[in-house]
């Protein structure tokens, strides 16, 4: 049963709506549709110049800094307020998503078993891709992508070995813009492992399928009480659907595996529409960076000892 | 160099004036509140107070801080608080920039260690141009380049020669950082303090 173990809100006549004038109604109604077909019509028709990934980044740390403006003149939770603390903890492994961890990807990341597999399969064949028009190219790419993110997300809340890192993101209490890059890096490399870059496909397609990724994407961490529309919610990944992911009420949790699209939870019946303001593990225990950095080996070491160690009384398996 | 100024760089402390009237007692009763939070420990003895906190909240108000003593000393003009408190996470902002060059050192030693990948040479003789579908130039899309140096166009930019300016940008963010929450976090514990033991 849902909500048996920390509140939860189910259902959308249920959760609270924007409060305020209707200027602030109408911003906080369109912000999140206005900006996505903003971002899909300037990467189509930016000129070669600019159609770059440096502008991709640069337009992607922007829209954080708005984003984290947003959620200062209208927080979805008092208890989800940014804290110096917090950001300074996000903005660390934001850090070491941009340096290190890029760093360590050119060798082992998923590009190189990417290339080793379209050199050993001949995905050249798949060439014709490039013939196709932009935007379905992008579409392809970005379902493709978050198909393939689906049934990882959901595998690590299903099978130990890669619940284990992927656990330590779950402790998390509060969501805000840079929650998402919170977690083991163990587990940002298996997140990074994704189906998508087996395709050929044009620079452009590929800045395109990025600029949808995180105009949806990007709301699943945030907390800013937006009134998104009916059709958004239903197709796409929201701050509610992930803040009842991230809830501290076991049966919420899994749900709403979807990076982007919400309604691949829809078609395998894990979608749950709803929200939660209690998030964490263990009660909201807040994990510190130095215990993040270790809990998947320390606890995983602690299983295997649990299960093969030498032990005077039987213990139950899970 | 002087100890206090290493120790200023993780510790806090302060002193605020009781209210006219409010003995030792009331004051750490108005602040006993700020003590009862999950992970934290406690321990009054007479005119002193210790605690310490272990993963503590994001939402606790005093969550920047891992410990400290307050203790009622009577100072010119009538009893005062006096604290001192430990934060971890201000030492750990104000070693991250170390962190953060280090990486950025590492990241021009592997510059110098990279070459270009052959891939996108034999990517580049291979394709001569990138056809356009008859619905982007109709709806009047730019003609796509022609992939000259494959590899360096790709999103992620992840075959370029590794640059070390996101090392030094974190850097640089975590070094304002640490000064904007040396001053912020004193000021804001300070302003708690003086609230609660005005009863508010």
């Amino acid at each position: 049963m849902i909500g048996t173990q920390s509140p939860v809100t189910i259902g959308w006549e249920n959760i609270p709506k924007v409060e305020g004038g209707p200027i602030k109604q109408f911003v906080f109604t369109w912000f999140q549709p206005t900006v996505l077909f903003a971002l899909i019509a300037f990467w189509y028709y930016a000129p070669n110049s600019i159609a770059k990934t440096s502008t991709a980044i640069g337009i992607g740390i922007g829209f954080k800094v708005l984003l984290m403006g947003l959620e200062w003149v209208n927080p979805r939770y008092e208890s989800w307020r940014l804290t110096w603390k917090e950001l300074v903890t996000d903005l660390f492994y934001v850090g070491l998503g941009y340096t290190l961890l890029r760093m360590v990807d050119q060798y082992i990341g998923s590009d190189v078993i990417i290339e080793n597999i379209q050199q050993s399969m001949h995905w050249d064949k798949f060439a014709w891709f490039i013939g196709l028009p932009l935007l379905v190219q992008a579409l392809m790419i970005s379902l493709i992508f978050d198909f393939g993110q689906y049934w990882m997300h959901r595998a690590m809340h299903n099978w130990y070995p890669l619940w284990l890192p992927h656990s330590v993101h779950h402790y998390i209490t509060q969501l805000n813009i840079n929650k998402g890059a919170v977690g083991n890096p163990v587990e940002l490399f298996l997140i990074g492992i994704g189906i998508g870059g087996l395709f050929d496909f044009v620079p452009r397609a590929a800045l395109l399928a990025g600029a949808i990724g995180l105009a949806i994407g990007t709301y699943q961490h945030i907390n800013v009480r937006f009134n998104s529309p009916r059709w958004w919610r239903f197709l796409f990944n929201t701050t509610e659907h992930h803040s009842l992911h991230h809830s501290q009420d076991y049966e919420a949790t899994r749900s709403n595996y979807s990076n982007t699209y919400i309604f691949i939870d829809r078609i395998f019946g894990t979608c749950i529409d709803g929200e939660a303001e209690l998030l964490g593990m263990e009660g909201g225990r807040r994990m510190a960076i130095r215990e993040q950095m270790t809990y998947p080996f320390t606890e995983g070491w602690k299983t295997i000892k649990e299960r093969f160690g030498q032990r005077p009384a039987a213990v139950p398996a899970e | 160099m002087n100890t206090r100024f290493i120790d200023w760089i993780w510790h806090v402390s302060g002193t605020v004036a009781l209210a006219p009237g409010q003995s030792g007692d009331d004051a750490f009763d108005q602040l006993d509140a700020l003590f009862r939070q999950p992970g934290t420990t406690r321990q009054r003895t007479g005119d002193t107070l210790t605690f310490h906190k272990k993963d503590q909240l994001a939402q606790d108000k005093m969550s920047v801080f891992d410990g400290g003593v307050l203790r009622i000393e009577n100072g010119a003009d009538g009893p005062v608080l006096r604290y001192r408190l430990a934060s971890r996470a201000l030492l750990f902002c104000f070693l991250a920039p170390l962190l953060f060059l280090g990486i950025a050192q590492l990241t021009i030693l592997q510059g110098n260690a990279w070459k270009a990948p052959d891939a996108a040479k034999k990517a580049a003789a291979k394709k001569a141009d990138v056809p356009m579908n008859p619905i982007d130039k109709a709806l009047g899309a730019p003609a796509p380049e022609k992939p000259a140096k494959k590899g360096a166009d790709k999103p992620g930019g992840k075959n370029k020669k590794p640059s070390p300016t996101p090392a030094y940008v974190f850097a640089g963010l975590f070094a304002t950082l640490y000064l904007v929450g040396r001053l912020l976090e004193a000021r804001l514990l300070k302003a708690l303090f003086e609230k609660r033991l005005a009863g508010q």
